[in-house]
């Protein structure tokens, strides 16, 4: 491969575009040539400059408060109401939620808790923390820090382990009740997505990770030593099961 | 929808660069992309989402260069002059705002694949299906928009002018 074929496809390789067989050839041909290579660890500085810049612009307040009130003000009618979409405004109240709760826990109601009561409750809950001006009771992108908070606040110990590497940055904590119980809430940033872990104990056999969508949120639900967990965002879903994979094994 | 209201903010906000005129703009995509929700029969909401938010952002921005919309000092917070100070960059602010003023001053064609790629996370395909040009064309324009990010904060040559040890 020449430095003219190998330039374009840098930045494909930069940004995981390349096949295995194709990021394998920019990789031989990086290892050999200084200037190509010297080109990438260029690209590679700004693509991390630009991350650790967060540049992503975010709504004032009032804003989106306004936008959430003249959409969801045109959900009123019960026909348009349940329209695919709009269901994701829709479930930004507090009232939308509780009919969806009603909905779809009458039918599944079962002893020792309701998934998807729960999973909907879980969803309320991101969403509220999503409009607050603190997003956490203790924000600190240091697991050491965040970790030691939650102790006699629970009684019992969430992970909290650093993702950093994965690019899920950790951004704090705060305590929740979801579902009568005391749940630590573990707040990670995937780029500009929040992604909202949720622990609680409670007795169970361990289970598989379990993908559901509500709104054009995604959830993610497993049990795992007596410990029920939750993960939802608007993260792409394969990001989250990533998410939930790495909270899994460490 | 809804998910997808703060990439559309941010796409706005950097394609026009004044909170007010990104507020209006998401506004009036929300209010499109209600009324021509039963016309869409694709999957990906968000693509499809950013591609209105872009463009009615561009509509702004015509309307803007030929006068009829916001007249004086539509750029926002940011200076129109090109050319840096050379003593405001001494002094320059942080690492951060040399970053993002070299971003908000790229040409509206490299700075939208910028904010798409580096800020937004999108893969090439949903690039190109919300600017609604051919992959070749997000890639070379890609390709581009960083060598000229990387000349203007000092980060390397630009490809052309590299000596290279292989033919």
């Amino acid at each position: 491969m020449t430095c003219r074929e190998a330039g374009p496809l840098l930045h494909a390789r930069l940004d995981n575009e390349l096949d295995m067989a194709g990021a394998a050839s920019i990789d031989v041909h990086l290892s050999g040539c200084r200037a190509c290579a010297a080109q990438y660890a260029a690209m590679e500085r700004l693509h991390e400059e630009i991350t650790a810049a967060d540049l992503a612009c975010a709504p004032g307040i009032a804003f989106e408060r306004k936008l959430c009130d003249q959409f969801l003000g045109e959900k009123k009618s019960p026909s348009r109401f349940w329209s695919w979409n709009w269901l994701n405004a829709s479930v930004m109240t507090a009232a939308a939620i509780g009919v969806v709760v009603l909905l779809l826990s009458v039918p599944r109601l079962r002893i020792g808790g309701d998934t998807e009561a729960i999973g909907a409750e879980i969803l309320d809950n991101h969403l509220r923390a999503l409009q607050a001006v603190h997003q956490v009771d203790v924000p600190s992108s240091d697991q050491h820090t965040v970790k030691p908070w939650f102790q006699g606040k629970t009684d019992f110990s969430p992970p909290v382990p650093d993702l950093s590497a994965h690019d899920f940055m950790l951004v704090g904590g705060r305590l929740e009740v979801i579902h009568q119980q005391p749940a630590a809430a573990i707040v990670y940033r995937r780029r500009q997505h929040v992604i909202d872990l949720y622990v609680s104990p409670s007795a169970g056999a361990d289970s598989k990770t379990e993908l559901r969508e509500l709104g054009g949120y995604h959830l993610l639900h497993w049990m795992q030593d007596n410990m029920s967990y939750w993960a939802v965002s608007d993260v792409d879903p394969n990001d989250l099961r990533m998410f939930a994979d790495l909270i899994r094994t460490i | 929808m809804w998910p997808h209201m703060r990439a559309a903010y941010n796409l706005a906000r950097w394609l026009v660069r004044n909170d007010q005129d990104a507020e209006d703009i998401v506004q009036e995509s929300f209010l499109k992309a209600f009324k021509a929700q039963a016309s869409f029969r694709g999957t990906e909401a968000k693509t499809w989402m950013l591609s209105i938010v872009r463009n009615t952002a561009m509509d702004f921005r015509r309307r803007d260069k030929s006068g009829i919309a916001v007249p004086l000092g539509e750029e926002g917070r940011e200076p129109k002059d090109d050319s840096p100070d050379p003593e405001r960059v001494l002094l320059d602010q942080s690492r951060r705002e040399q970053v993002r003023h070299a971003i908000s001053h790229l040409e509206p064609e490299f700075r939208e694949v910028i904010v798409l790629r580096e800020i937004e996370g999108l893969p090439y395909k949903e690039i190109a299906s919300v600017l609604g040009i051919p992959m070749g064309t997000v890639m070379s324009r890609l390709s581009r928009a960083r060598n000229l990010l990387l000349v203007e904060l000092g980060g390397t040559k630009l490809e052309g002018e590299v000596q290279h040890d292989l033919p």
